[in-house]
């Protein structure tokens, strides 16, 4: 817009440049036809030359007439002589002799005539009166010129005529040129005028359009609901909106001139402002200044500061800088914003005390739990009446059933605060669904319900997944089915699609149940919600099961769903995805559970529990089973027993108070006393997921979560076993006595350790000195026999010994029967065990 | 009437001066006569002489029937008119070949033009354009380049006549 102008401005400045460069030149060339018009160049030269003739004419008239009467005077022949001669001065001299000097011609006729001159003057200027002598030859003189003359009179026309038409085409061309010069000036001048027209007219419309902008930016700005304040560079307000006034309290009219300082900004900032505004000014950096929205605040006019949104933008015009403020009270959105950020605290501590809540409850309802299972547990291997027994079943059932309600809280809780974590595992398809079904069949039996199981041919195969918890949701879903169903059968369908990489199973549980209400289809997924049968009994739901389930499905990337007809029944259904998994895990599931019945082995246990009841509990259980258990309160008390002693395994509470179980483990792995590499358990009133990874870190070799039950107990105490002091092979001496029965291995056994003892004897006393050799056969004969017996770590001694005895190389035969003495005696009381075992 | 007036006058003048003059300067004692309209006297006569008393003007200049510069002195017209108050609306200059020419009082100025009597200081003699020629300082003036005043330059002047 700007550059067009300026073309034009430059357009035009050329053109006006133009035109006085044309005009300049005209008027010279009509200052030079003017000058050449008003000089005369040869006036009447024509005439003056033409004369000659008549002179000449005269002269000869004159002579003739004075011939014919005499009636002249001498004067006036000399004086027509004269002046005729006078005349041919004008062919040599002047113009006249320029017109003439490029003409041979005249120069040819001149001659003639100058010699007349002289002669003629000769006649004339002669002494005495012109005689008629003179006179006739005078005549014959002029008469002889005559024809020359009137050539040159000719000639001098046509010369002269010839000048007048060059002047002409002169005079023609230049008009011509002038002419040529006047038009182009013309047509410029139109040019120009032509775009002095579009100028203005360019002008006009802008002007126009500058208006309607500007009006429509003025209804703008006075109609806009953003204050918009605008100051020049001393800060003086020159413009303020409506919506300004509204804001700051000020009137348009009492406002403007005024400086921003002095009204609107905060006393604390007008310091910040001024410089600001300095700085900007002197070296045009902007910080606020177009710098996008920033929140400040500002002064009302009745001085109350407020926080406000603010936008500067900045324009240059011919009155130097102006700041344009776009600003908006933010102080209502401050509030609320507080009031929101206020009530998200609130929740969040709400929240926070929930689980915190729900999680020491939990910690806390378990510990007594565990206190009263184990007693239930222990009561139960005492001798009981029927009733007794029944009694103790059914607190042992409810206690269960609380302890599963725990766990379902503490399970909630995780989920809601994120540490949920799976476990997944390999397993086999069809066997956790059988073994589902068989755990619940008692109950669905009870009520006379029939329960079905229907698994997919192609999902009878291992999978890889967080099968426990699988578990858990099933037995929910059966659970719930069994519970609301009165009468009609379970059907349990397991079914899928094999995805590419994953597999997506469908545990389906239907029941002929009175079904739900299509309103409620969604509510019973919910925490805590049980609804209400018609008849005021409790219907469906039962507290956290669902919503548990569903949470946990969801956490392994599946759900769980419902459909329903009222009257017909619901049909629960687990989808879950699942990896396939390409091995058989159906040898690992056989070893899990040693075989009850087996006694264990006498153990030295350290049982380190804070709680009372808690670690008496347990340690009549592990008295129970045979084991010699030593006491520990807490970390402290925990590392000096271990200082004192080895033991076989150490159970570790977690929380306990001067050192907790972590620290403690920790300590004695770290130190080198006895129980260095004692196997440490950990347990744990808590979730398992909680303290896992810390106590795996610390070096404890398992982990269980409190309360523990007595089988689990002898699974763990057994789990441990190879790991246990345990010189006893106890499967070939078992499978010696399944073969040949107690008795006989006992026999056996009080043979060969009589062998035994007799060589250890023989060896001490010094009975075989000279025959190394004599000892090595001995000793190689009751190695094989210990090997019959399986009694390896005998039979390892002993090979060394013969080996040495062979090389006859046994510096240190003392010390080493002094070992076999020793292992023998252990071996002794291990081998009693286990025959003793057999005979129970 | 005027021409033989005129030619006997010459005829008279140049029979005193045979024996005093060169035959080629014969012409030289001629007069300028100057006519009075008002009067119906006999024209004054004037000498070179008589000329030479009143106020005398001279200047050099080009001219379209000379070559170079020529210098010129002599009387100026309006003083000579205005000494003899010959007064009128034109004056008549006549030439010795009756070329006559009429000049409003009007286009006199006070220096121009003159009746030159000299030519680069010499009399002129009538075959060289004398006695008495008009003529104006060409040089001096682009306005005295034009016809008009190449016409009123007259050679060999031998009257002037004031008209009404």
């Amino acid at each position: 817009m700007k550059a067009g102008l300026n073309q034009y401005r430059i357009t035009i400045l050329a053109g006006i440049v133009l035109l006085v460069l044309l005009l300049a030149i005209m008027v010279t060339g009509l200052l030079g036809q003017l000058r050449d018009l008003s000089i005369a160049e040869d006036d009447n030269m024509q005439w003056g030359i033409s004369q000659i003739d008549v002179e000449f004419a005269n002269l000869n008239a004159t002579i003739s007439k004075r011939l014919s009467d005499n009636s002249l005077a001498d004067s006036e022949i000399r004086l027509r002589l004269d002046i005729a001669i006078s005349r041919l001065s004008i062919l040599n001299s002047g113009r006249a002799a320029t017109l003439f000097a490029g003409s041979d011609a005249i120069q040819k006729l001149v001659a003639p005539i100058e010699i007349f001159s002289e002669r003629a003057i000769e006649i004339s200027d002669k002494p005495g009166p012109i005689t008629d002598v003179d006179l006739l030859r005078l005549r014959a003189l002029t008469e002889e010129v005559r024809p020359n003359v009137r050539k040159i009179a000719l000639l001098g026309v046509e010369l002269n005529a010839l000048r007048s038409e060059a002047r002409r085409a002169e005079f023609s061309r230049q008009l011509t040129r002038t002419g040529g010069i006047a038009i182009v000036l013309l047509a410029l001048m139109a040019v120009l005028m032509l775009l002095l027209d579009r100028m203005l007219r360019r002008a006009a419309r802008r002007d126009a359009e500058l208006l309607t902008s500007s009006q429509l930016l003025k209804s703008t700005v006075a109609a806009s609901l953003d204050a918009i304040v605008t100051a020049n560079d001393k800060g003086q307000i020159v413009e303020f909106n409506a919506a300004a006034e509204d804001v700051f309290g000020w009137k348009r009219d009492e406002i403007i001139g005024k400086t921003m300082e002095e009204t609107f900004i905060p006393h604390r900032m007008r310091d910040a402002h001024h410089s600001g505004m300095a700085r900007y000014l002197e070296t045009g950096k902007p910080r606020v200044v177009d710098g996008g929205r920033v929140e400040l605040a500002a002064l009302r006019k009745s001085g109350e500061e407020f926080p406000i949104e603010l936008n500067i933008t900045s324009v240059k015009d011919d009155d130097g800088t102006k700041f344009i403020a776009y600003l908006r009270d933010i102080s209502v959105r401050k509030i609320n914003d507080q009031k929101l950020i206020d009530a998200r605290d609130r929740a969040e501590r709400t929240d926070k005390a929930k689980s915190q809540f729900l999680t020491v409850m939990s910690h806390e309802m378990r510990t007594p739990l565990n206190g009263i299972l184990g007693v239930l547990d222990l009561l139960k291997t005492t001798k009981l009446t029927a009733k007794q027994s029944r009694y103790a079943d059914i607190a042992t059932a409810s206690s269960e059933i609380l302890l599963e309600h725990i766990s379902e809280a503490l399970d909630i809780t995780r989920i809601e605060a994120g540490t949920f974590q799976l476990t997944p595992q390999d397993f086999d398809l069809p066997v956790l669904v059988h073994s589902i079904a068989d755990v619940l069949e008692p109950l669905a039996r009870e009520k006379q319900l029939g329960l079905g199981v229907q698994i997919d041919e192609i999902m009878r195969r291992s999978f890889h997944g967080d099968s426990s918890r699988i578990r858990q949701i099933m037995t929910n879903l059966i659970g719930n089915a069994i519970k609301f169903t009165d009468e009609g059968k379970i059907g349990i369908k397991v079914s899928g699609i094999h995805g590419p990489a994953d597999s997506s199973l469908k545990f389906a549980v239907a029941d002929t149940g009175a079904g739900i209400e299509a309103e409620h289809l969604e509510q019973i997924f919910e925490d805590f919600v049980a609804l209400a049968h018609s008849e005021g009994r409790q219907s469906r739901g039962d507290g956290l099961g669902l919503s548990i389930s569903r949470k946990i499905a969801r956490q392994m990337g599946g759900d769980v769903s419902v459909v329903s007809e009222v009257g017909k029944g619901s049909t629960f259904t687990l989808t879950v995805p699942l990896q396939r998994q390409e091995h058989d895990p159906q040898e690992s599931a056989t070893n899990a559970i040693n075989p009850v019945g087996l006694t264990e082995e006498a153990r030295e246990i350290l049982l380190v529990e804070d709680n009372n009841i808690n670690r008496k509990v347990l340690r009549d259980m592990l008295y129970a089973m045979g084991h010699r258990v030593t006491e520990a309160v807490n970390g402290v008390d925990c590392l000096e027993q271990a200082e004192a002693k080895r033991f076989d395994l150490i159970f570790m509470d977690i929380s306990m108070p001067e050192m907790d179980g972590i620290e403690a483990t920790r300590n004695l792995r770290a130190g080198d006393g006895p129980n260095v590499a004692t196997n440490v358990i950990g347990l744990t009133a808590h979730g398992q997921e909680e303290f896992r990874e810390q106590a795996e870190r610390a070096g404890m070799n398992s982990f269980h979560t409190k309360p523990i039950r007595l089988t689990v107990l002898r699974g763990i105490i057994s789990g441990f076993g190879g790991a246990l002091h345990s010189p006893l092979p106890t499967e070939a001496l078992q499978e010696l006595c399944a073969a040949l029965g107690p008795d006989r291995v006992q026999d056996t056994g009080t043979s060969f350790f009589g062998e035994l003892n007799a060589f250890i004897a023989e060896a001490r006393s010094g009975g075989m000195p000279a025959g190394v050799s004599e000892l090595a056969e001995a000793a190689h004969k009751i190695k094989g026999a210990a090997a019959l017996l399986g009694l390896q770590n005998l039979e390892a001694k002993l090979a060394e010994l013969e080996l040495l005895a062979r090389n006859d190389d046994v510096p240190d035969l003392a010390e080493r029967i002094e070992e076999v003495e020793r292992i023998s005696q252990i071996s002794q009381t291990d081998f009693a065990t286990v025959v003793q075992s057999f005979r129970l | 009437m005027i021409e033989k007036i005129h030619s006997r006058t010459l005829v008279a003048f140049m029979l005193l001066l045979t024996f005093s003059v060169t035959p080629a300067f014969a012409q030289d004692g001629m007069k300028l006569q100057v006519a009075k309209n008002s009067s119906n006297s006999e024209p004054i006569e004037l000498s070179i002489e008589a000329l030479d008393l009143l106020e005398q003007k001279k200047f050099s200049t080009k001219t379209i029937w000379t070559d170079g510069i020529t210098t010129f002195s002599g009387v100026p017209l309006k003083v000579l008119l205005n000494h003899f108050d010959a007064n009128g609306e034109t004056v008549e200059m006549v030439a010795l070949n009756d070329y006559a020419v009429t000049m409003p009082f009007a286009d006199l100025e006070d220096d121009a033009p003159i009746v030159a009597t000299r030519m680069n200081g010499e009399l002129m003699s009538v075959r060289d354009k004398g006695p008495f020629w008009v003529v104006y300082p060409y040089d001096l003036d682009a306005r005295y380049q034009n016809e008009t005043v190449y016409s009123r330059s007259i050679w060999q002047l031998n009257r002037l006549k004031v008209m009404d």
